[in-house]
């Protein structure tokens, strides 16, 4: 027993936290999740595989089940598709404006696609501007379909543009990453072109690959807001939406659940362990040379053409959401006829959006402030001390990288019904915390890499010349890792001041509404809904983009870290 | 306050590791003591232990007769040069100086001229102003050693600190280490394993291998009297030539299979048909070539055993011979301030060494 102990770090403080951090994860993720498989396979008669069965054999759920596994791959197969070209052409060569269209590649993130509906109906729509232009020009003489029936496609599309830039921030990383010795090696040993590409960058460029191929598709196959919009029922995400209000009578939203956490870690062992194929360590990294070469004018107009048209292709929405929150009147016609800024206006006049704004803000900070408090102990726990359980702590803290918002309100909703914590009555509490938990793995990312670069024999020092521990770590260790800690917190912040689906389903009182669940009520509303929706869409747009200009700055080359699993 | 410190059977695990195994030292107050020894040997634990970044799973740590093994470490007030100087990237040269005055809430007045004569003590006072980032190696290791001078620590404890710096430099650092030490009069325990750096600077070393001590005494002491196979060979280097004890009296006789060897010293105990390694230092071995015999040596105080030279090395102030005894042992003479080469390489000659100059000692397993 000493000698169990001996080997950690143990003393009552290190003790007291530690088993505080057990008991948060234990209350906010194992138990949510616990009880929603409880619930799953047992009856009051006992254990059932009833409705799970029932999820396989009825033609209704099956179809539901294929649509959101296909949503998830279509979208990951088109974000490869745009991100490859986009990873290869700015890794590979050097041109003038680089930086600037490298910017540019990372805007479409900072619009929740469900925003970006809105103005991709707007655009696409039977009568749109798209339809409306290419009548008018007299190249079609039928308006074209473009969501396709259904609006699978429509979903499909909107994702991929939204989601394309975290694939290729690990793309371009893993490229990035690649020592160019192993080529130079390969190509002394007499390969090439294709082959040198197929032996020796692809097997080393596929783990970092699959570690943002599995966030996109995990985005995808669980994104409530996007088919919400485009009324696309016939997905997981929507069905459990709908089946959280009669939780108590219906227990299929269980079974749902269940299903969309059992593939969700399949799809996620997969992309680790089979396809990923574990992660090399680059070894015997010497001095690293750029891999970029300088391009040839040709190569040059190649390369903006190629980034140019993605990245317009990408900012259709964002157009769309843009001019309709300008719009006055937009009716048959290209682009709107007459502009107005009263939308704008209204959003911070009228009492929902004002409130939400309130909320939102006070929800992200309370939950921002959890995250720094919580990420900060954990990692340092991980980078500095020895304690038991280090493996599992690591897990549970990355956990809701791979653990879908969708999944965690839902657990939320089902386990603290008729509690104290219950969001019926006041969701404020478990909004805090479900966007605490989801951002928990940036803080821990950003604030674990700050230990990391930071020598412990800094640490030492002050402690050596009387410090207590408590002083170092505010006069030493934080002024060292604040840079990450701004970083992390700035991330966590605005992701949470977005966060869609665990605002959707645990905000249950319009008082209460963050400004997400604001938008949506919005857009349900007929007369000027959509417009001050798209206003404060172009809003989070500009916060969001703001402050991943901000953490960009602090973490330069290694953004693509933070997104991937 | 310069104190005393004494270390009483001290244990410490590292892991799977007994990094130090029942340890004991004693240190004298105002004392520049060495801990020296191979990497991986404990003497980085041990002074992590003395500052109190770990506690000791046996034994106690003494500063004057106070027991410290439980107080922690930002109250034991030691001062601690890192191996990597740890200066915060964060604050400048005079903020880091002032860092542990701070701690000790010393008046804003005192402070500085604290901070002013420390500095001036390592002749840093141009760079107050400077970030850590701006100074070379030496200087950080300079500013590093102010830091810990300059909050007046019962002890002052250095890690291996002048590992980082080029040889030029390292050697100008020892004069310094040890004119402040002259200056401070503060006790010193310095780790290191550079031999050299030891024998030059300490008042006394303690030898550790594998957590254990195996000798402390001055440099001297430890050249000349070794008293086992390890601490000749690590300190200072020597030959070693095995055989089995055959005499005790007078002289210590040891059959070799190069030939019999004579020997005036030896560690007690021994006993006759022992196995044991004959220790021979380089500059101790004289080459006589083949046509001049020394009559001298069928005296027993002179050994001689007939050799080949194997490679010859030119090094300006000295001359290193490698050479093979008729068993295949190999031998390293050194020749001091050689005018002319005494031997080239394949000729075969005479070894000669004093008994005065063996010491003989137990057997052992050399490695770390």
């Amino acid at each position: 027993m000493t000698n169990w102990l001996r080997r950690y770090d143990l003393n009552p403080a290190t003790g007291a936290v530690l088993i505080s951090l057990w008991l948060f994860f234990l209350a906010f993720m194992i138990y949510p999740l616990g009880h929603v498989f409880s619930n799953a396979f047992f009856t009051p008669d006992g254990f059932s595989l009833a409705f799970i069965r029932l999820m396989f054999s009825s033609p209704n759920y099956t179809i539901i089940l294929a649509n959101s596994v296909n949503l998830g791959l279509a979208v990951t197969l088109f974000a490869t598709l745009l991100s490859l070209p986009l990873a290869f052409f700015l890794v590979r060569y050097n041109f003038p404006g680089k930086g600037l269209l490298n910017g540019l590649i990372l805007v479409p993130i900072v619009l929740p696609p469900f925003v970006g509906a809105i103005g991709m109906r707007q655009l696409l729509a039977r009568f749109g501007s798209v339809n409306l232009l290419l009548l008018q020009l007299g190249i079609i003489d039928q308006p074209i379909d473009w969501l396709g029936g259904g609006s699978f496609w429509g979903v499909v599309i909107l994702e991929s543009l939204h989601l394309y830039p975290i694939l290729y921030l690990n793309l371009a990383a893993a490229l990035a990453n690649v020592d160019p010795s192993l080529e130079e090696a390969a190509r002394n040993l007499g390969a090439n072109g294709f082959k040198l590409f197929r032996t020796v960058t692809f097997p080393l460029v596929l783990p970092g690959y699959f570690a943002g191929a599995i966030i996109v598709f995990i985005w995808a196959f669980t994104d409530l807001g996007t088919p919400l919009v485009f009324e696309y029922r016939d997905v997981i995400a929507v069905q459990i939406f709908n089946m959280v209000t009669d939780l108590h009578q219906n227990p299929m939203g269980y079974a749902f659940v269940v299903v969309v956490i059992a593939l969700t870690l399949f799809f996620f062992y997969l992309s680790k362990r089979i396809l990923g194929g574990g992660n090399y360590e680059m070894l015997g990294r010497g001095h690293v040379t750029s891999l970029a070469r300088p391009a040839s004018p040709g190569m040059t107009v190649i390369a903006y053409s190629v980034v140019l048209s993605i990245s317009a292709l990408a900012l259709i929405p964002h157009t769309g959401v843009l001019l309709t929150s300008l719009t006055k009147r937009w009716f048959l016609s290209v682009l709107p006829t007459e502009y107005t800024l009263k939308f704008y206006q209204d959003v911070f006049s009228h009492d929902l959006t004002v409130l939400s704004i309130k909320n939102s803000l006070m929800l992200s900070s309370v939950s921002t402030l959890f995250d720094i408090i919580l990420g900060v102990t954990i990692a340092y726990l991980l980078a500095r001390k020895r304690v038991p359980g280090r493996g599992v702590l690591d897990a549970l803290a990355m956990l809701p990288l791979a653990l879908p918002g969708l999944v965690l309100a839902f657990g939320y909703v089902a386990a603290f019904s008729a509690t104290p914590l219950d969001p019926r009555i006041n969701p404020v509490p478990l909004l805090v915390i479900a966007y605490a938990v989801r951002r928990l793995p940036y803080m821990v990312r950003a604030a674990y890499a700050g230990f990391q670069q930071t020598s412990v024999a800094l640490e030492e020092a002050s402690i050596n010349l009387g410090a207590s521990p408590m002083k170092t770590l505010f006069q030493i260790t934080m002024p060292l890792i604040f840079a990450n800690l701004i970083a992390g917190a700035v991330l966590a912040f605005s992701f949470a001041m977005l966060e869609v689906s665990d605002s959707l389903i645990l905000a249950s009182k319009e008082a209460n509404y963050p400004i997400t669940k604001a938008i949506y009520a919005l857009l349900g509303r007929i007369a000027d809904g959509p417009y001050i929706a798209s206003a404060m869409g172009m809003l989070g747009l500009l916060l969001l983009s703001g402050s991943l200009f901000i953490a960009g700055r602090f973490f330069g080359r290694r953004m693509g870290e933070i997104f991937r699993a | 306050m310069t104190v005393s410190v004494k270390l009483e059977s001290v244990a410490k695990t590292l892991g799977r590791s007994q990094a130090v195994d029942k340890l004991s030292l004693e240190i004298a107050a105002g004392e520049l003591f060495f801990l020296l020894g191979p990497s991986g040997c404990g003497k980085t634990t041990a002074l992590r232990l003395i500052a109190g970044f770990y506690t000791p799973e046996e034994g106690r740590i003494l500063f004057n007769d106070t027991d410290q093994s439980h107080v922690p470490p930002h109250k034991r007030n030691t001062g601690m040069v890192f191996q990597n100087y740890a200066l915060w990237p964060h604050m400048d040269v005079q903020d880091n100086v002032a860092y542990g005055l701070k701690m000790r809430r010393v008046s804003e007045g005192e402070k500085q001229q604290r901070v002013r004569h420390a500095l001036e003590i390592v002749q840093m006072q141009a760079y107050a102003k400077r970030m850590p980032n701006q100074l070379s190696g030496g200087q950080q290791q300079r500013v590093a050693l102010a830091r810990a001078l300059v909050i007046e620590p019962d002890v002052v404890l250095l890690d291996e600190p002048l590992s980082n710096l080029d040889a030029k430099l390292r050697i100008e650092m020892r004069t310094q280490i040890k004119d402040i030490h002259r200056k401070i009069g503060r006790t010193m325990i310095y780790v290191t394993h550079d031999q050299a750096e030891a024998l030059s600077m300490a008042d006394r070393i303690a030898v550790m291998r594998r957590g254990q001590l195996v000798q402390a005494g001055t440099p001297r002491q430890l050249y000349t009297q070794p008293e086992s196979a390890f601490v000749a060979q690590f300190i200072g280097g020597t030959n070693l030539l095995r055989g089995t004890l055959e005499e005790v009296g007078e002289f210590l006789a040891v059959r070799t299979h190069a030939g019999l060897v004579r020997a005036k010293n030896g560690v007690n105990g021994l006993v006759r048909g022992a196995p044991v390694f004959c220790s021979v230092r380089p500059e101790s071995l004289r080459l006589m070539t083949a046509a001049a015999p020394c009559a001298a040596a069928q005296d027993g105080a002179i050994n001689q055993l007939s050799a080949e030279v194997r490679s010859v090395m030119y090094l300006g102030d000295n001359e290193e011979y490698s050479l093979t005894l008729a068993d295949n042992t190999i031998m390293r003479a050194v020749e001091h301030n050689p005018t002319t080469s005494k031997a080239s390489v394949g000729d075969r000659l005479a070894l000669q060494f004093d008994a005065q100059a063996v010491v003989v000692l137990p057997q052992e397993d050399l490695g770390d």
